[in-house]
C-alpha cells in the first residue's frame, strides 16, 4: 500500500489550504441561514402575508390614521429618510416593495368627493405591489360608498363605519401539507455544500496527481515491482479516503450548525444525498488530475467547472428561478440531480417506497455519473501509460 | 526605445494565455454563467395571475352578484385570477397537485380553502375581503336610507384605482443589475494581476528577468512606464471586450449615459491595475503570496460591494458608510449603478472623484517606493 500511504501523506501535507475553503463554506452558510427569509410556515393557521413598505405621511387626520391601521394588516412600516436616493436605494435593494406618499390636503379632497391619488413608488408589475394595491383600493372604495351615498358623513363616523365594515374577514381553511422550516433551511444547506465539496476534492486530488504525473516520479514508479492496475486501484483508494473524509468535516459542521433538525428523517437522506454525490465528485476530480498538466492550470479549470456547474444546476439560485432551456443544459450535470434530489427530499412528509422512489432514480444517475467518470480516467491513465 | 520595449512587452503579455485566462476569459466565463442564473430571478417577484378554482354549488349559481364580481376580475389582460369553475373533489385534487393556489366555496360567508399561506393566497382572500366589506358598507348606508339603491349600484360599478405611481425615474429597479456592475468591477481589479506583474519585473529580487532588465541600460522608470502602457493598453481592451459582450450579447442595461460608462470602465481599469502595481511594491515576498494578497482583497472589496449577496451593498451603505466610500471595488460599482438608475449625477461623480483619488495615492505610493531601487548584488 506504499501508494495509497503516499497519498494521505500529501494530502496531510496541503491540509491548510483545503481548510480554508471548509471555513469559507461554513461562515458563508451560517450568515446565509442567519438572513434566509422563512417564508415557511410550521403552523396549521392562515397568517396574512406581510410586506415591507415605507409610508410618507403628510397628513395626520383620522381618516388617514385608520388607512394606517389597516395597511399595518397587511405591511410592515420601514423607516426611510425622505430623499429621493434614500427612497430609490431601498427600492432597489428590496427593502420596502413600495413607497406610499400620502400628499397634503388628501383627507379633505377626499371628503369633498373629489378624485384625489395617492402617489407611490413600487416594484412595476410585482405581486407585493398588486397585494399593496388591493388594500389602498379596499379602504378607500369603501369610504367612498360612504361619502357619496350619506350627505354631511363626519370623517370619525366615516372611521367608525369602516372599522367595522373592516373588521370581517374571510374565514379560511387550511388543507396541511406540513412543509418545515427546519427542513427548508438544511435543504438550502445542503445545495450550497455542492460547490465547496466539489473545489476541496478537485483542488486535493489534482495537486496529489500533479505530483505523482511528474515525468521522472512516473518513469521511477513504472519500473517498480507492482503492477500499473495496482497502482491505480491504490489511487482510486486514496481518492475515495480523502473525499470521505472531507465529506465527513463538512456534514458533521453542516449538521453542529443546524442540531435541531438532525433526527429528522429527511436529514438522514439528505447526508445520504451528499455522500452519493462527493462519490461523484472524487470521480470528477479523478478525471481533472488525469488531465491538467500543471498548477495553475488546476486554479482555472477548479473555479471553472466548479462554479459553472453550481451556477446552472441551482446550488447558488432555486432550480425554480433559473431558466428551463439552462437546465436542460444543466441535466447533463451531476450537480442538476444531485439538487433535485434534495428538493424532493425537503418536500417528502411521509417515507414510504413510493414517495421515496423518485429520490432513489436520482441518487443512481450520480453513481452513474461517478462511475462515469471514473472508467474514462482509468482509461485515459492506460492510454497516456502506453506513451511513456 | 519606447516602440522596442512596448511592442516587445505587448507579445509577452499575449502570450501569457493564464494571464489572459484571468483577466478577460474568467469574467466573461462568469457573466455567461450569472446571465444563465439570474435570468429568471426578477420573474419570481412579477405577478401573473392567479389559478383558483371556485366550487360550482347551488349557492354559487345563485349568487349572481358574487359571479358576477369574480368573473370581471377574470377576464382581460390585468386580471387577477385565472378561474375555473369545478366540482368541490376537483378543486381538493387541483389544490393538492399545485395546480390552483386555493379555491374558494361560495356560501354564506364565502370560505377560501388553500394549502399555505403565501402572498397567492392573501391575495385571493383580500379579494373576497372587499367583496363582503363593500357588502358590509351597503347595507350600513341602505339601514339609514333605502332610497339610495341606485346611486350605491352606480358607485359599485364605478371602481376607482387610489394610487398612482410617480416614477422618480426612468430605470426599472432590476435588481439583478448589480452582480453584472460588480463583476466588471472585479474584472478591473484582476487587472491588478498585470500591475502586479510590471513592478514585479523591475524588482530585481523577485525574477531572474527582472535582473536581467536592471542591467540593461535603460532608465528604470522609462521601462516601468513604457512596458506598464502595453499592459494598460491590454487591460483596456479586455475591459471594453467584456463590457461589449455585456450589453450586445447578454443585453444588460446601463442605462442611457454611454459616455459615462465608458469613462467608468476606464478610470476602473487604470484603478485596478494601479492597485496591482502598489500592492506588488509593499509586498515584498514571492509573487504567489502577492497574487494571494490581490486575490483576497478583491475578493472582499467584492463580497462588501454586493458580488454575492447583493443586499450586503445595502447593509454597508446604511450601517457603515464610510466602508462603502474606502472600498473601491464599491465605488465602481455604485458608479454604473447611479449612472443606471439615478437622474442627477452628483453621486456618479463623488464615486469617480474618491476613486481617482484612490488612483494618485497607489501610483504615488508605487512611485515612492520603487523608485532609486538599487541592488549590491544581482
Amino acid at each position: 500500500m506504499q501508494v495509497f500511504k503516499l497519498c494521505i501523506k500529501v494530502i496531510n501535507k496541503n491540509k491548510y489550504l483545503l481548510l480554508v475553503y471548509v471555513v469559507i463554506f461554513l461562515v458563508i452558510s451560517f450568515t446565509l441561514s442567519l438572513t434566509a427569509v422563512r417564508e415557511m410556515e410550521t403552523s396549521t393557521s392562515f397568517k396574512p402575508a406581510k410586506t415591507e413598505i415605507a409610508l410618507i405621511n403628510e397628513e395626520n387626520t383620522p381618516l388617514i390614521n385608520g388607512f394606517r391601521a389597516e395597511l399595518a394588516k397587511v405591511a410592515t412600516f420601514v423607516d426611510i429618510p425622505d430623499e429621493t436616493e434614500a427612497l430609490q436605494d431601498a427600492l432597489y435593494f428590496r427593502q420596502v416593495s413600495c413607497i406610499i406618499r400620502i400628499p397634503q390636503g388628501f383627507t379633505e379632497k377626499f371628503m369633498n368627493g373629489e378624485n384625489v391619488q395617492l402617489g407611490k413608488i413600487s416594484i412595476p408589475n410585482s405581486i407585493r405591489n398588486v397585494y399593496i394595491d388591493l388594500c389602498i383600493d379596499k379602504y378607500f372604495n369603501t369610504a367612498r360608498l360612504y361619502v357619496q351615498n350619506m350627505n354631511g358623513i363626519t370623517q370619525q363616523e366615516l372611521v367608525q363605519y369602516l372599522k367595522k365594515d373592516l373588521y370581517d374577514t374571510t374565514s379560511v381553511e387550511m388543507i396541511a401539507k406540513g412543509e418545515k422550516t427546519s427542513v427548508t433551511n438544511l435543504n438550502y444547506f445542503f445545495n450550497l455544500f455542492a460547490y465547496p465539496m466539489l473545489s476541496i476534492i478537485i483542488l486535493g486530488m489534482s495537486t496529489l496527481m500533479l505530483i505523482f504525473n511528474d515525468k521522472d516520479l512516473k518513469m521511477r514508479n513504472s519500473c517498480s515491482p507492482i503492477s500499473s492496475t495496482n497502482i491505480s486501484m491504490q489511487f482510486v483508494l486514496g481518492n475515495l479516503t480523502f473525499t470521505f473524509v472531507s465529506w465527513l468535516i463538512m456534514v458533521l459542521s453542516c449538521l453542529l450548525l443546524n442540531f435541531k433538525s438532525i433526527f429528522d428523517f429527511n436529514t438522514v437522506f439528505l447526508v445520504i444525498s451528499s455522500f452519493v454525490f462527493a462519490f461523484c465528485c472524487s470521480g470528477i476530480s479523478f478525471l481533472i488530475g488525469n488531465l491538467v498538466k500543471s498548477k495553475d492550470a488546476i486554479t482555472a479549470v477548479n473555479n471553472v467547472v466548479t462554479l459553472g456547474m453550481c451556477f446552472i444546476s441551482g446550488v447558488f439560485v432555486p432550480q425554480e428561478a433559473i431558466g428551463s432551456s439552462v437546465l436542460k443544459i444543466a441535466s447533463f450535470m451531476p450537480t442538476y440531480w444531485y439538487v433535485k434530489a434534495n428538493n424532493t427530499i425537503a418536500k417528502l412528509t411521509r417515507f414510504t417506497l413510493d414517495t421515496v422512489k423518485p429520490v432513489l432514480y436520482d441518487f443512481l444517475i450520480i453513481i452513474a455519473f461517478g462511475l462515469a467518470f471514473f472508467s474514462v480516467s482509468l482509461a485515459i491513465r492506460k492510454k497516456y501509460r502506453s506513451y511513456t | 526605445m519606447f516602440i522596442h520595449i512596448f511592442t516587445y512587452r505587448l507579445k509577452c503579455l499575449l502570450r501569457d494565455y493564464e494571464g489572459i485566462f484571468w483577466t478577460m476569459l474568467f469574467p466573461l466565463i462568469l457573466a455567461t454563467l450569472f446571465n444563465m442564473g439570474f435570468s429568471n430571478l426578477n420573474s419570481a417577484e412579477m405577478f401573473n395571475p392567479i389559478n383558483i378554482a371556485v366550487v360550482n354549488n347551488e349557492s354559487y349559481r345563485q349568487n349572481q352578484s358574487f359571479k358576477q364580481t369574480l368573473e370581471k376580475v377574470s377576464t382581460g389582460d390585468d386580471r387577477l385570477f385565472n378561474l375555473s369553475v369545478v366540482s368541490r373533489e376537483e378543486a381538493d385534487e387541483m389544490l393538492k397537485d399545485n395546480h390552483i393556489d386555493g379555491y374558494i366555496i361560495a356560501e354564506q360567508p364565502i370560505k377560501l380553502v388553500v394549502s399555505r399561506s403565501g402572498i397567492k393566497q392573501n391575495i385571493i382572500k383580500s379579494f373576497i375581503d372587499n367583496y363582503m366589506h363593500t357588502f358590509s358598507a351597503i347595507s350600513n348606508i341602505l339601514e339609514k336610507d333605502p332610497g339610495k339603491l341606485q346611486s350605491l349600484i352606480n358607485d359599485i360599478e364605478s371602481k376607482v384605482k387610489y394610487s398612482k405611481e410617480v416614477s422618480v425615474t426612468n430605470a426599472e429597479p432590476d435588481n439583478v443589475l448589480i452582480y453584472f456592475y460588480t463583476l466588471i468591477a472585479m474584472a478591473c481589479f484582476y487587472g491588478g494581476f498585470l500591475g502586479m506583474g510590471e513592478v514585479s519585473d523591475v524588482q530585481a529580487n523577485i525574477k531572474p528577468v527582472a535582473a536581467r532588465i536592471n542591467t540593461a541600460p535603460v532608465h528604470k522608470l522609462k521601462t516601468f512606464f513604457y512596458s506598464s502602457a502595453a499592459s494598460i493598453i491590454i487591460h483596456l481592451t479586455e475591459m471594453l471586450i467584456l463590457l461589449a459582450y455585456l450589453v450586445f450579447a447578454l443585453k444588460i442595461d446601463f442605462g442611457t449615459k454611454t459616455s459615462y460608462v465608458l469613462l467608468t470602465t476606464f478610470i476602473g481599469s487604470i484603478a485596478g491595475f494601479s492597485f496591482g502595481a502598489f500592492i506588488s511594491a509593499i509586498v515584498k515576498k514571492y509573487e504567489g503570496f502577492k497574487v494571494a494578497v490581490i486575490v483576497s482583497v478583491t475578493m472582499l472589496c467584492c463580497f462588501l460591494a454586493g458580488m454575492m449577496y447583493q443586499d450586503m451593498k445595502y447593509i454597508v451603505a446604511t450601517k457603515v458608510p464610510i466602508l462603502s466610500y474606502l472600498n473601491p471595488v464599491n465605488l465602481l460599482t455604485d458608479a454604473f449603478y447611479a449612472l443606471y438608475y439615478y437622474d442627477t449625477l452628483t453621486r456618479f461623480f463623488t464615486n469617480i472623484v474618491i476613486l481617482t483619488g484612490f488612483i494618485i495615492v497607489f501610483c504615488s505610493g508605487t512611485y515612492l517606493i520603487i523608485r532609486r531601487q538599487k541592488y549590491a548584488s544581482l
